[in-house]
């Protein structure tokens, strides 16, 4: 029964929602301490390159390649991101965009290495690892009623999950504490954030090394999932599209990113059925949301609704309740 | 001795925005600094944080010498300040505002933040009570949820206070605290400052209120064209010729003109 529901493209659809929802919190945490970085998809690069380089050649497990490819990318964010911090606002954007065009063109000249614009195929496959693993374990898809292909996406989608709910479980706390407020104070009042003691180099540098990270993490995923990959899958668009999703789901809150890239990813495949124009409407929602909802589908504010709301259902609000502001 | 400035020349360009200012504030007083717009009152507060490096002079804080070292190690090390035009944290809570004060006196890194250890949960608690009891010093107790940008003018002032106060300050800078406030207002802010004496914090302040700051201050400085015109007690610094003609021109001058 489960064997009939389960669609391995849906499956794989879902995969990349999760992705990208990695992709959208990357930007989303250099967002909250004030910097516009769309450098993101040069991060993405260096992590699917570094670790699908260490897999194939070296023959590492997946497991070590894509935490090698999220620290290399972190490292390289830190040194580009202590010289670059001296931006601000669109200088910060277009400096960081460049540095995402030179990743790509070094992917593209790198012949000996990155085998130029043609890209790596051969990457091992996150799922099929598995399902090798699983059959030497003496378990097989069959058992539970699932073919080969759907169990290899159905764990693929579950692992992505999992990450997807430690990071953002991670990510929240981090919001909640010290550091999520010298994020944002960083954000709202530099000076004046500086005046009360924050180090404002060092958290400037924290949340850019941890958006890259999350963005090579990501990329590494992204080349252990799809098992091929070539510089034009890290050129400026998807830049622009990783900033479009926590922009469109409202960058002031993680949900906002998670939403972003959950709506955005399925739009186009949901409007497959109009085949070309569907980037068409995807670009009239983009307009129209910026026209009416420039800070986002979901901020504090909803947030706060949805709060009120469900704790009222659940009936939190009967007895005596103290009221704070009067 | 707190705060010893020696000699402190600050030039723009060709501008000299101060010239051999020197003072001396003691533990325990209130300090103001007064004198016409434009004499660099602000650019004096902006050096002391060191916001601006000096072009000549010294600055020692408690006889270490603080010239050159980063804004957010001088908060550290115990100074802060308020801003002449207000500069809040205007999208936090009133509560979240202080806490950001706090910051210097807490630890917890990323990873104690999110793990959540018994350590950090301390820090966090003993933040939350401090801040909530300089909300209460400042009045603001009951507005510990409310956005900082909707206070009122009056409100936001004190809240600047008391978020420079999380920072453990032994020296406290406000720049115009007075400014735009009504005289009930003022008066509170007397009070509290008054107050902020009493917990053994110095105080150095800028203000334009003259009333106010005779009131208030254990001792004057008086700036003019970037020059330290006169220092001494309100008393002496109200008798004395040089401020007047400052404040108010000079006989000759009205002839002249």
């Amino acid at each position: 029964m489960l064997g009939e529901i389960l669609n391995p493209y849906y499956l794989q659809v879902a995969a990349f929602i999760m992705i990208n929802i990695i992709l959208a919190i990357s930007i989303y945490i250099t967002l909250s301490s004030g910097q516009l970085s769309l450098g993101s998809a040069g991060f993405m690069g260096i992590g699917a390159y570094t670790s699908a380089l260490l897999t194939i050649h070296f023959e590492l497990p997946i497991i070590v390649g894509i935490l090698a490819g999220a620290v290399v990318a972190g490292i390289i964010g830190i040194l580009i991101g202590i010289p670059a911090l001296r931006l601000q606002g669109v200088y910060l954007a277009i400096a960081t965009l460049g540095f995402g065009e030179v990743v790509r063109i070094i992917f593209v000249n790198w012949e000996s290495v990155t085998r130029g614009s043609i890209g790596l195929s051969g990457i091992p496959h996150m799922g099929r690892e598995l399902l090798r693993f699983f059959k030497d374990i003496g378990f097989d898809p069959d058992m539970i009623g699932l073919k080969n292909n759907q169990f290899i996406y159905l764990l693929v989608l579950l692992i992505l999950v999992l990450i997807n709910i430690i990071l953002i479980w991670f990510f929240t706390r981090q919001n909640k504490s010290r550091i999520g407020r010298a994020f944002a104070a960083i954000k709202m009042d530099e000076k004046a954030a500086e005046a009360m003691g924050l180090n404002i180099t060092y958290y400037k540098v924290l949340s850019f090394a941890q958006g890259a990270v999350l963005a090579g993490f990501a990329g590494a995923l992204y080349a252990h999932v799809l098992a091929y990959i070539s510089p034009a899958d890290f050129a400026y668009h998807r830049a622009i599209e990783i900033l479009i999703f926590s922009v469109f789901g409202g960058s002031e809150v993680i949900l906002g990113a998670v939403f972003g890239a959950t709506f955005l990813t399925l739009l186009p495949e949901a409007l497959r059925f109009i085949s070309e124009y569907r980037y068409m409407i995807y670009g009239a929602i983009l307009v129209l949301m910026m026209a009416f909802r420039p800070q986002g589908i979901i901020d504090a504010s909803v947030l706060n609704w949805f709060k009120k709301n469900l704790k009222s259902k659940r009936g939190t609000n009967h007895g005596t309740r103290i009221n704070k502001n009067n | 001795m707190v705060l010893e400035l020696t000699k402190i020349t600050k030039n723009f360009g060709g501008i000299s925005a101060l010239t051999d200012v020197s003072f001396k504030i003691e533990q325990g007083q209130i300090f103001g600094l007064i004198g016409p717009n434009g004499a660099g009152k602000t650019t004096m507060f902006n050096i002391i944080t060191n916001m601006f490096l000096p072009t000549s002079g010294e600055i020692s804080f408690l006889g270490e010498n603080i010239s050159g070292i980063k804004p957010h190690k001088i908060t550290e090390k115990g100074i802060c300040r308020t801003f002449q035009n207000i500069r809040l944290f205007s999208q936090m809570s009133v509560l979240e505002n202080v806490l950001v004060g706090g910051h210097c006196r807490s630890k917890s890194g990323v990873l104690h933040s999110v793990f959540r250890t018994k350590k950090q949960c301390n820090e966090e608690n003993e933040m939350h009570a401090k801040s909530l009891e300089l909300l209460e010093l400042v009045g603001l107790a009951d507005y510990r949820d409310t956005i900082a940008e909707n206070l009122s003018y009056g409100q936001q002032r004190r809240l600047e206070i008391a978020r420079a106060l999380a920072s453990n300050p032994k020296l406290l800078l406000l720049d115009e605290p007075a400014a735009g406030m009504n005289e009930s207002e003022t008066d509170d802010l007397f009070d509290l400052i008054k107050k902020v004496q009493k917990r053994g914090v110095t105080v150095l302040l800028i203000e334009h209120d003259m009333p106010f700051v005779m009131k208030l201050c254990d001792r004057i400085a008086v700036l003019n064209f970037g020059k330290k015109l006169a220092e001494g007690t309100p008393e002496e610094i109200q008798n004395n010729q040089a401020v007047i003609e400052a404040y108010l021109g000079s006989e000759e001058e009205d002839q002249i003109a």
